[in-house]
């Protein structure tokens, strides 16, 4: 490999909670934003983790450890933006003010959950890796045209940038200047295989070079570094600046999904170094503990809070009906063609023998 | 056709195995085999697959043999082109048969087309494996069944095996053929059916369906799960005295027309079941070869069980209402006699 100048990872709260750029630090309003937005999904992926051990899910990704991650890009966004997220994305989607209550459904498989609602530009959760960030960039495109001041978000894993879909986003939005920001999401591990099996390059950010669009190396674990670049590059995309790429360091705590067991390819001490010394949401209350803005009490009120929440989500997801059988041929076409028309009838017959069984 | 008693073995031993354990079993024994058969894919490697079938290969064969690659299915697909052409066998997987879409330009448009574009020269003697199929309630695209997507394309073959055993002889059937084949593994197989499996090299032909039941009043057409979902119905059908002919195919492509007519010959009715979605899914090809060669045969209308037109498994708690189940074959079955 050629000799590379090493970017410097962007950090402005060190995980002791210390502050590296004092210039760079927003307001503490803003801060507190923060803090309570990642304490909030953290607690769903918690809650999550903890339905699936009792087959009250159904297969979930987690994402719990990349709270920073996605609360910090997520809250870069105004209303009317877009996001595109990948199945990994539930904090980021959460925070840009997706309803806990219709998450859950979604990760149960309850069709209310799939449907997205109205208010909300979130394109649909993308299971097939990579396919998001052309979207991203078309949505991004046709922003442009229309003239609005509007944006796209969209993630990606490290291991996703091995799919050609990641290269065709990006370079469409480079290269039509696009108001797009494109976020891997580097957690180190695509199920089992590790980062170095994917690409020879040593950060995955460098790629922006290529694109001629400005890249970015970030502690994904700091959400005030996170949140400080996706503010710049939304606002950039904002100005008529076009697309960025920004490479966010973080890890993968948990299992792949519900459904994995870590044991099989990584040590336990590799997840515990993380969770013990670079958690996110830990620095983040040490430095507005330090500030004199947090104490114990607000974070009880806020624990309370946010349980209170989820727990209010979980009845609301837990009373949903089961869901109408007929939901399965809804959405296949506007104009539902003969043949739909014609299983319809053939869903009713079998909706019939079930009742009288 | 290859009747259940007619199976050929090359060896006396054998061992009771899960059809998962059925394909390790292959994988182990083809790496043994050829030194030009390298398996690679996503997880594969260290892991073993995410349904673990590669376990194990990777200590036991080494890392030049068998491994994690990036991820990218065009990649994954593209490079097994590439490798061919110097006289490797690969024997890739894609995690979950709704993945093999990111690759399907590179099936489509060069795995099939590379022998006859150049005139010979050049083959793609590959196997493509992965896991399909419904009814576990995992994610979007981790429950399709695209065999028709393949059936459509030409210079490809399309193994979908039910059993153990054919599993195994069909997986080693498959590595040895010169053209490219397409393994279809159902992750509802994978560990729910267990039987004996001979612990030796055989092999399974590509082409030959397999007679699962004999009756001759109904002949039922499948391959893959519904083969377990007909096999229900039927044994119903058979106490109330209804004779099932039930005809697991094994491979798609190539068809065994003869063992399809010789049935429906004798049987005058025939229900098709698939899990695919019903709208040009391969029981429509099927049902044609039939209208074709053995219209005069039939006493009634062919009925086929298949998916609804829509998205496979989006939503766990009613799924079952639009892919075929037991009972809807057997609704299939009255249908078929009643006229
Ligand atoms: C096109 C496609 N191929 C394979 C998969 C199966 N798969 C699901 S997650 C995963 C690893 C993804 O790793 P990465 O992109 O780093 O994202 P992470 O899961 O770590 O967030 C794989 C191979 C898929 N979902 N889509
Ligand atoms: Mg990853």
């Amino acid at each position: 490999m050629p000799e590379l100048y090493a970017p410097e990872m962007f950090q402005i709260l060190a995980p002791d909670g210390t502050v590296n750029k004092p210039e760079l630090v927003p307001d503490m309003e803003t801060v507190e934003k923060l803090y309570r937005q990642m304490v909030r999904v953290r607690f769903f992926d918690d809650r999550l983790a903890s339905l699936a051990k009792q087959n009250k899910m159904g297969t979930y990704a987690l994402f719990g450890g990349q709270e920073a991650s996605q609360v910090g890009s997520a809250m870069a966004l105004k209303p009317g933006d877009y996001i595109a997220p990948m199945y990994r994305s539930t904090g980021a989607c959460i925070a840009f003010g997706w309803e806990p209550r219709l998450a859950i459904m979604y990760w149960r498989g309850h069709p209310e959950g799939w449907r997205i609602p109205d208010h909300l530009n979130m394109l649909p959760i993308i299971i097939d890796i990579g396919a998001q960030f052309p979207h991203a960039a078309g949505v991004a495109m046709g922003l442009k045209m229309q003239g609005k001041p509007n944006v796209a978000m969209s993630w990606i894993g490290e291991g996703g940038t091995s799919q050609g879909d990641f290269h065709a986003g990006v370079n469409w939005a480079a290269a039509t200047d696009s108001p797009a920001v494109f976020i891997i999401e580097n957690n180190g591990w695509a199920i089992s295989v590790p980062r170095a099996v994917q690409s020879k390059v040593d950060y995955l950010m460098r790629r922006a070079d290529g694109y001629g669009i400005p890249g970015y190396l970030v502690d994904g674990n700091d959400v005030l570094a996170v949140h400080h670049i996706a503010s710049k590059a939304v606002e950039d995309a904002r100005a008529g600046k076009g697309a960025s790429l920004i490479e966010q360091m973080t890890y993968r705590i948990r299992p792949h999904t519900t459904g994995d067991d870590p044991k099989a390819y990584r040590t336990e001490d590799e997840a515990n170094d993380y969770i013990t010394n670079k958690a996110p949401i830990d620095r983040v209350r040490k430095f507005m503990t330090d500030q004199k803005v947090w104490d114990e009490d607000r974070e009880a009120a806020l624990k309370l809070e946010v349980e209170t929440e989820f727990a209010a989500s979980l009845e609301a997801a837990d009373n949903a009906p089961t869901p109408d059988p007929r939901a399965l041929l809804e959405y296949a076409m506007v104009n539902p063609a003969p043949h739909l028309l014609r299983q319809r009838e053939i869903l009713e017959q079998r909706i019939k023998a079930v009742e009288h069984a | 056709m290859t009747l259940a008693a007619e199976r050929p073995t090359t060896e006396s031993t054998t061992k009771v195995m899960t059809m998962a354990a059925a394909l390790t079993d292959a994988l182990d024994l083809a790496l043994e085999r050829d030194d030009k058969v390298v398996m690679y894919g996503e997880d594969v490697g260290v892991m073993g697959g995410v349904f673990r079938i590669t376990t194990g290969l990777q200590g036991k064969h080494g890392k030049a043999r068998i491994f994690d690659t990036p991820l990218t299915e065009e990649g994954i697909i593209g490079t097994a082109v590439g490798m061919c052409a110097v006289g490797y066998k690969p024997v890739v997987e894609l995690q979950f048969g709704g993945f093999m879409y990111a690759g399907l330009d590179q099936i489509i448009s060069h795995v099939s087309r590379y022998r006859y574009r150049s005139r010979g020269r050049w083959n793609t003697p590959m196997v493509i494996r992965f896991p399909y199929g419904g009814g576990l309630n995992l994610l979007e695209q981790h429950h399709d069944s695209p065999e028709a997507y393949l059936t459509h394309t030409p210079g490809i073959k399309v193994v979908i095996p039910s059993s153990a055993y054919d599993a195994k002889g069909l997986m080693l059937a498959a590595i040895e053929d010169p053209d490219p084949v397409v393994f279809f593994e159902n992750i509802k197989l994978y560990r729910s059916l267990k039987e004996e499996v001979p612990t030796g090299y055989y092999t399974v032909p590509l082409g030959k369906a397999r007679k699962v039941l004999e009756g001759d009043d109904v002949t039922i057409i499948t391959w893959g799960a519904m083969v377990q979902t007909s096999l229900e119905a039927a044994k119903a059908a058979q106490q109330a005295g209804i004779g099932i002919d039930l005809l697991d195919l094994r491979t798609v492509s190539p068809l065994d027309l003869d063992a399809i007519l010789e049935s429906v010959e004798k049987t005058g009715r025939v229900v098709i079941v698939h899990e695919a979605g019903l709208t040009s899914g391969f029981g429509g090809e099927i049902a044609a070869l039939i209208a074709e060669h053995a219209l005069f045969s039939l006493e009634a209308p062919i009925v086929r069980v298949a998916h609804f037109d829509t998205m496979h498994s989006a939503f766990n708690p009613i799924n079952h209402f639009s892919r075929p189940e037991p009972t809807h074959v057997a609704d299939a079955i009255k249908k078929v006699l009643s006229s």
